[in-house]
């Protein structure tokens, strides 16, 4: 079931505490977090999260764009590398 | 030839028809340039094996191809999933402002502020947004590739030049420190 519209889009809080002050003084560094979960408000816009996909920690640059989704989306936590080859058996 | 000396353009979808006609998905922004295409390498049990192309049909949304001695769905059928290769020296050339993401592989990274960082060791292409991986004192720094960090890419120089947002590189070489958020 998708969320109740009433509540409005779920942003961690510390996520946004961060990105007031940070447009207030007009600073932007990178922001260090593990809200995978957090929703991308429009006030993230240009700012660089270093998101942790569970591993390391995948720099996200916010375009308009991604405004919407969630920042997990953009640090992928798995990494495909291929199907092996089938090999004939021999007998 | 080597995997080393090719480019992936592609892979085979499934047979088309019973004459042994193929559907290929072409990774590539315009499949339109393919058209003149006389042959390509399909990878087989890891080898690359070339074929030479009879017939080829380019649609909006798809490629058929007829490769010289298939002529039955059986045969197709053989080469379902295979990945297709064509030589790099083949790439059609780009415009002076783009690039392809093998060729930054090398390339020096030089920040506005801090001077050289090191060379490219790879490129993630993700859906979203690409990232650029270099070397930096002996560890691997991930950079976003967005027109707002990557400033200019200088095919001549093998440099790229960077304006890193405050904080990435030490994101990757400072301890692990819990300041969750």
């Amino acid at each position: 079931m998708a969320r109740s519209i009433k509540k409005g889009p779920y942003i961690d809080f510390r996520l946004e505490n961060k990105i007031e002050a940070m447009n207030k003084s007009g600073k932007k560094s990178v922001i260090k977090t593990w809200a995978r979960r957090s929703t991308i408000s429009p006030d993230f816009v240009g700012h660089t999260f270093a998101v942790h996909n569970g591993n390391k920690f995948i720099p996200v640059y916010v375009t308009e764009n991604m405004v919407g989704h969630k920042l997990g989306e953009f640090a992928p936590t798995r990494t495909f590398k291929g199907h092996t080859a089938k090999k004939d058996k021999g007998k | 030839m080597t995997k080393d000396e090719c480019y992936e353009v592609g892979k085979v979808v499934k047979p088309h028809g019973l004459k042994g006609e193929i559907q290929l998905l072409l990774d590539v922004d315009y499949p339109e340039d393919y058209e003149d295409m006389e042959s390509v390498f399909v990878e087989i049990k890891g080898e690359l094996v070339p074929y030479f192309v009879e017939q080829i049909k380019i649609t909006t949304n798809m490629v058929i191809v007829k490769f010289e001695g298939i002529g039955n769905v059986e045969a197709a059928l053989k080469l379902k999933n295979a990945k297709l290769y064509l030589p790099e020296d083949q790439l059609p050339e780009t415009e002076e402002d783009s690039y392809y993401f093998h060729e930054l592989i090398g390339f020096e990274v030089k920040d506005h502020q801090q001077g050289i960082l090191g060379k490219v060791i790879n490129v993630f292409s993700f859906p979203a947004q690409s990232l650029l991986a270099i070397a930096y004192k002996g560890k691997e720094v991930l950079i976003p590739m967005a027109d707002q960090i990557m400033k200019k890419v200088d095919k001549e120089k093998k440099t790229i030049a960077v304006e890193l947002p405050e904080g990435l590189l030490e994101i990757y070489t400072e301890e692990e420190k819990d300041t969750a958020l």
